[in-house]
């Protein structure tokens, strides 16, 4: 069973190559502009670039799961999830993951790229990578948990941000908490610790979240 | 340290294994009794069912029939558990739905009015995926998912894309799963839509089997099917006038 799902969440991605690679350009492109509005001035880009991926990271993880279930829904899949006598969880875990691998993890890749583009000394290029990887598999479920939650709703493009960019905040917080330990020399091991926490909190609770919200939302 | 850490991985590797082999204790084998006790529903605050009562035997087929708009969808979105009723309740076997112990979800096989087909998916990964989601079909068994193309008369787009198939094979490609199956109850919402007359005439067909096996199946349609099959009970519904 988990070999199927496993074999059709990787025919799915890569049938559609552009939910792998527009993630990517967008990022690129965004953090692009930046040094445009604010100038060449290394001292302030290299103050607020650390920031400013990790705002970057945030729009594209929105952009990719605000229709996660879209398509789903449209073709009835998710009646059959509801219907159906297997573990909706499993897939459902199993799909987060493959949105995570597929649309966050080649940003995550080409961080050390940014980080030689900008400037960004080694250590701060580590931790920033070091809270991307924890921290984005939670955004994603985050932003999955909203694309369930408005999935009933017509037109609902801007309504799913408003509601999870909220939730983002502990993520965000802690984060920039260690982002920011990290260059002024402070240590950042209670931040890492904090943010692991949540990862392993969201990650196996998500699933079982995600079918009852599904119930909810179908039941409109 | 390292023991402990092994330790404990084995005994959650042992449970999953556990939950995945699994197998259907409880599916049902001869008496089926469905019946659905005076179950109001409400959507968008207009009263869409008022006091319905049914009672279905196992060899039976409730055909519900009504014009556009009359809550045909909505009682078969009810019987299979996903609408939840204002008042009033659905039991298998004398046991509400609802019920944990009911293990409904074991014994019956929806497919909407939507087909359920993922668009980048070709007809054949799309029923073996489908598979996955129904566990008294095999969704490693090629040979069998094969056999349910070819009587359904779509083995030559095997390879071709949901995407690309017009809307009557891939309402074939979605009802290719009842050849599959081993569920005894079909829930079944306009399976005529879309069908040229040669695939309705082997749909019933396996209507037909079905019932033989002891099979229930509740279905919406226009079509009259009183005439092609046995023990077809028909339930009229009428739009709701408040």
């Amino acid at each position: 069973m988990i070999k199927a799902i496993v074999k059709t969440e990787l025919a799915i991605y890569f049938r559609n190559l552009n939910s792998i690679f527009l993630p990517l350009i967008f990022f690129f492109l965004i953090l692009s502009v930046f040094p445009l509005i604010l100038g060449t001035d290394k001292i302030l880009l290299g103050k607020v670039i650390p920031g400013m991926i990790w705002i970057t990271v945030i729009l594209t993880t929105l952009l990719s799961s605000n229709n996660f279930f879209r398509d789903d829904f449209k073709n009835g899949i998710i009646e059959m999830y509801l219907t159906s006598d297997t573990s909706i969880e499993l897939v459902l875990f199993f799909r987060i993951i493959a949105c995570w691998i597929f649309t966050c993890l080649p940003v995550i890749i080409f961080i050390p790229l940014v980080s030689l583009l900008f400037e960004i000394s080694f250590q701060n290029s580590a931790i920033i990578l070091s809270t991307l990887i924890l921290g984005t598999p939670i955004l994603i479920s985050i932003g999955i948990f909203g694309s369930a939650l408005t999935l009933g709703l017509a037109k609902s493009n801007i309504l799913t941000p408003v509601i999870i960019i909220p939730f983002y905040i502990p993520v965000l917080i802690f984060s920039a908490s260690a982002i920011e330990a990290v260059s002024i020399g402070l240590p950042y091991t209670m931040q890492i610790c904090i943010l692991l926490a949540l990862l392993v909190l969201v990650l196996p609770i998500m699933p079982y979240l995600l079918k009852y919200t599904l119930e909810l939302s179908i039941n409109n | 340290m390292f023991q402990q850490v092994e330790y404990i991985y084995i005994d959650c590797s042992y449970v999953i294994i556990k939950v995945l082999n699994a197998k259907l204790d409880n599916t049902l084998t001869n008496n089926i009794e469905i019946s659905v006790n005076s179950a109001t529903c409400y959507k968008n605050n207009n009263i869409v069912l008022k006091n319905i009562d049914i009672l279905l035997n196992n060899r039976e087929v409730l055909l519900i029939t009504g014009p556009n708009g009359c809550g045909k969808t909505t009682l078969i979105e009810s019987i299979c558990g996903i609408q939840n009723l204002e008042s009033g309740y659905i039991s298998l076997n004398k046991v509400n739905i609802q019920n944990q112990e009911c293990n409904y979800l074991d014994n019956i096989l929806y497919i909407g009015h939507k087909n359920g087909l993922n668009d980048d998916l070709t007809v054949l990964e799309n029923l073996e995926y489908l598979c996955v989601f129904d566990s008294s079909a095999d969704s490693q068994n090629t040979k069998q998912i094969r056999r349910s193309m070819e009587y359904f008369n779509i083995s030559k787009y095997e390879s071709y894309m949901a995407s690309q198939l017009s809307e009557g094979n891939k309402r074939r490609v979605a009802l290719a799963r009842l050849f599959l199956t081993r569920k005894k109850i079909w829930l079944l919402d306009e399976p005529l839509n879309n069908l040229d007359e040669e695939t309705t005439k082997v749909l019933i067909k396996l209507f037909a089997r079905h019932q033989d096996n002891q099979g229930l199946i509740v279905l919406s349609s226009h079509f009259d099917l009183s005439k092609e099959l046995n023990n077809v009970k028909s339930f009229k519904m009428e739009n709701q006038s408040d």
